[in-house]
């Protein structure tokens, strides 16, 4: 058995973000006990700790703005498993954790769409287009980028025609002077969106959040994470209430009615000595050629809930296939 | 007692299972039946995410890999669950980490199905055999100097002491198939290739022989992926009770003869240097100086 090499440096915990010491905590070279003495705040250390530096007033400004009217938007899927876990009596932690998860590149897709926004502004820059003209090609190629596939709204979409927020955040970012190319490049994919729709459509609070927030400088990553925990906060809040006016959910109490069934129909479990007749080997369908287990394959896929018909995009792939 | 509250908690159509106040039907099938009958767990996994009760060999193949992929040391599974228990959260939290560190390099056994049949698809249309096409597959993962997914392992650099077996077991029982085949075809002409370029040979890891064998068992890339990935969650709730029992919180202490995870001599910092807080009063000309030199940029993250 060969050993482990020894010449090796031992194991570190390597970081650009923070380190402490016996006497302090340091994040991006400031003391985070010296900044909070000196008047500095959570979003500020927000911006330390993501961007490594102070923000401007005015960033702070539109920051505080964007983390209020994000924090809470009533019993969405995040607010909702935080008050399903809640049901089991385990601790806050794991109901503000599981609000974390609801976040995907459909809801709360921040990431997803920043994304977008940055290839697609890259591309306007490299191939000396207009931001119109980028936004165009975005909504026209945008149910062809596959690892998507139509999951995010692209931050325009019917969620938000009565409510003046997203439109509002542009306002407030364009009266603090801290709106620049994300916000401009967000305002011509809406009009992008809008004339290829037959359904009105508008801003809507995804495409607000993400553009203004790129537009202060926090990373696709940073956004989805910020905006994520925040919204953590909302989903403690619906799990106290879901523990102090709901009841525990007892092991095995909850029906599923059959009406909402529609599986293969009730039948017998064959004896076990029968087994081997009955059961069809997997081999035995799939065959022994490549034609045979594409047919399988197309049957297989036919069947819910075995995950045969779902092909998630995996990036190196489409890399390779270069479609 | 107060009275339980029987309603559903989520009205869904569903093709997987129903309850009533009787029994759970999965699939068609009664579970209290097929434990009666003496049906195994794996049996189970069968019925719940292929609809079918296997045969006693694919039973055995699955029980065979549920068994060796459970456990397997330090790994980044096990060691996020020794680092969340350390703050001592209840276990399931631990538990959950756990499983979910299994992603695009731990585990991937999702992604290795994509790839398996996007180029199954490909020899078809392209009217290839599968040695051919395990040509092309490598011949592009080299020209996008992209690891080929099912091979390697940074652990185990001379094999995963598990894949070899499960290959051997899976032709044992008779249950490999065209996954199986094609598997050790790409792996056969990587190494051609490797050792045409003057390399070492590499050597298949458990993704490589766990998946296509979960796939010749009929079971779909996310299907395996789950099975295999919460299997592991049994062994990561073993290290992170292991972490509550016998090791102390935080992981920091000074007092251990070893060095504890997150003892401070541990932490090496290599951001910006210490510097002074502004005060109020400076901030805003601080901060336009700070955003105008930039160096902010090489450190956003």
């Amino acid at each position: 058995m060969e050993s482990v090499k020894k010449e090796r440096k031992p194991f570190r915990w390597v970081s650009t973000v923070a380190y402490k010491t016996i006497e302090k905590i340091v994040t991006r070279g400031y003391n985070t006990t010296e900044l909070v003495e000196k008047g500095y705040g959570i979003v500020d250390i927000i911006f330390i700790d993501f961007q490594s530096r102070i923000p401007l007033l005015k960033e702070k400004e539109m920051m505080e703005y964007l983390l209020i009217v994000n924090l809470e938007d009533g019993l969405t899927p995040n607010a909702a498993i935080a008050r399903i876990v809640a049901k089991g009596d385990g601790y806050m932690t794991q109901c503000s954790g599981a609000s974390v998860l609801a976040f995907g590149p459909a809801f709360g897709g921040f990431c997803a769409l920043g994304s977008f926004m940055n290839e697609y502004l890259e591309k306007a820059e490299k191939e000396n287009i207009s931001l119109a003209e980028a936004a165009r090609q975005l909504v026209a190629e945008y149910p062809t980028i596959k690892e998507n596939e139509g999951r995010t709204t692209l931050g325009v979409s019917a969620v938000d025609l009565k409510n003046p927020t997203p439109e509002r955040i542009f306002a407030r970012a364009e009266k603090l002077n801290v709106a620049g190319k994300h916000i401009a490049f967000m305002k011509e994919i809406v009009k992008a969106v809008q004339d290829t729709s037959e359904t009105p459509v508008a801003l809507d609070m995804l495409g607000a959040t993400t553009a203004t927030m790129l537009d202060l400088k926090f990373s696709p990553e940073a956004a989805w994470s910020i905006v994520a925990v925040t919204r953590a906060f909302a989903a403690g809040c619906h799990a106290v209430e879901e523990v102090e006016r709901e009841p525990k959910e007892v092991w095995g109490a909850a029906l599923s009615p059959k009406e909402n069934y529609d599986g293969p129909g009730d039948r017998p479990v064959p004896d076990l000595e029968d087994r081997d007749k009955v059961a069809v080997p997997n081999k035995k369908s799939q065959g022994d050629t490549i034609e045979s287990w594409y047919r399988d394959f197309q049957q297989k896929q036919k069947m819910v809930g075995t995950g045969h018909a779902v092909v998630e995009e995996v990036p190196f792939l489409r890399k390779i296939r270069k479609d | 007692m107060a009275e339980i509250v029987r309603e559903p908690l989520l009205n869904r159509k569903t093709a997987i299972s129903y309850k009533t106040e009787e029994k759970t039907v999965v699939r068609g099938y009664d579970l209290g039946e097929l434990a009666e009958k003496g049906y195994k767990f794996t049996d189970a996994i069968f019925v719940l995410f292929q609809g079918r009760i296997p045969t006693s060999n694919e039973q055995k193949m699955l029980d065979y890999e549920m068994g060796e992929f459970l456990e397997h040391s330090m790994s980044p599974s096990a060691a996020s669950a020794i680092a969340v228990m350390g703050g001592r959260p209840m276990l399931p939290a631990a538990i959950a980490a756990a499983i979910m560190t299994f992603g695009g390099a731990h585990g991937p056994g999702a992604a290795h199905t994509y790839m398996l049949n996007y180029y199954l698809e490909r020899a078809l249309q392209e009217g290839k055999s599968l040695k051919e096409m395990a040509k092309k597959l490598v011949q592009e993962h080299i020209e996008a100097k992209h690891p080929v997914m099912g091979i390697g392992q940074p652990q185990h650099i001379y094999g995963d002491p598990r894949a070899i077996p499960t290959f051997n077991k899976t032709k044992e029982l008779g249950t490999c198939g065209i996954y199986h085949k094609f598997q050790i075809e790409i792996q056969e002409e990587l190494n051609r290739v490797r050792l045409e370029q003057g390399r070492k040979k590499i050597y298949p890891n458990m993704i490589g022989a766990g998946n296509s064998t979960l796939m010749d068992l009929g079971f779909s890339g996310l299907g395996g992926w789950v099975i295999g990935c919460v299997t592991r969650g049994y062994s990561c709730a073993v290290h992170a009770i292991e972490t509550l029992k016998k090791r102390h919180a935080w992981a920091a202490s000074t007092r251990e003869p070893m060095v504890q995870m997150l003892d401070l001599s541990m932490i090496q910092y290599e951001g910006i240097p210490d510097r002074v807080v502004p005060e109020q009063q400076q901030r805003e000309d601080y901060a336009e100086r700070e955003l105008e030199k930039g160096e902010w940029k090489k450190w956003n993250l």
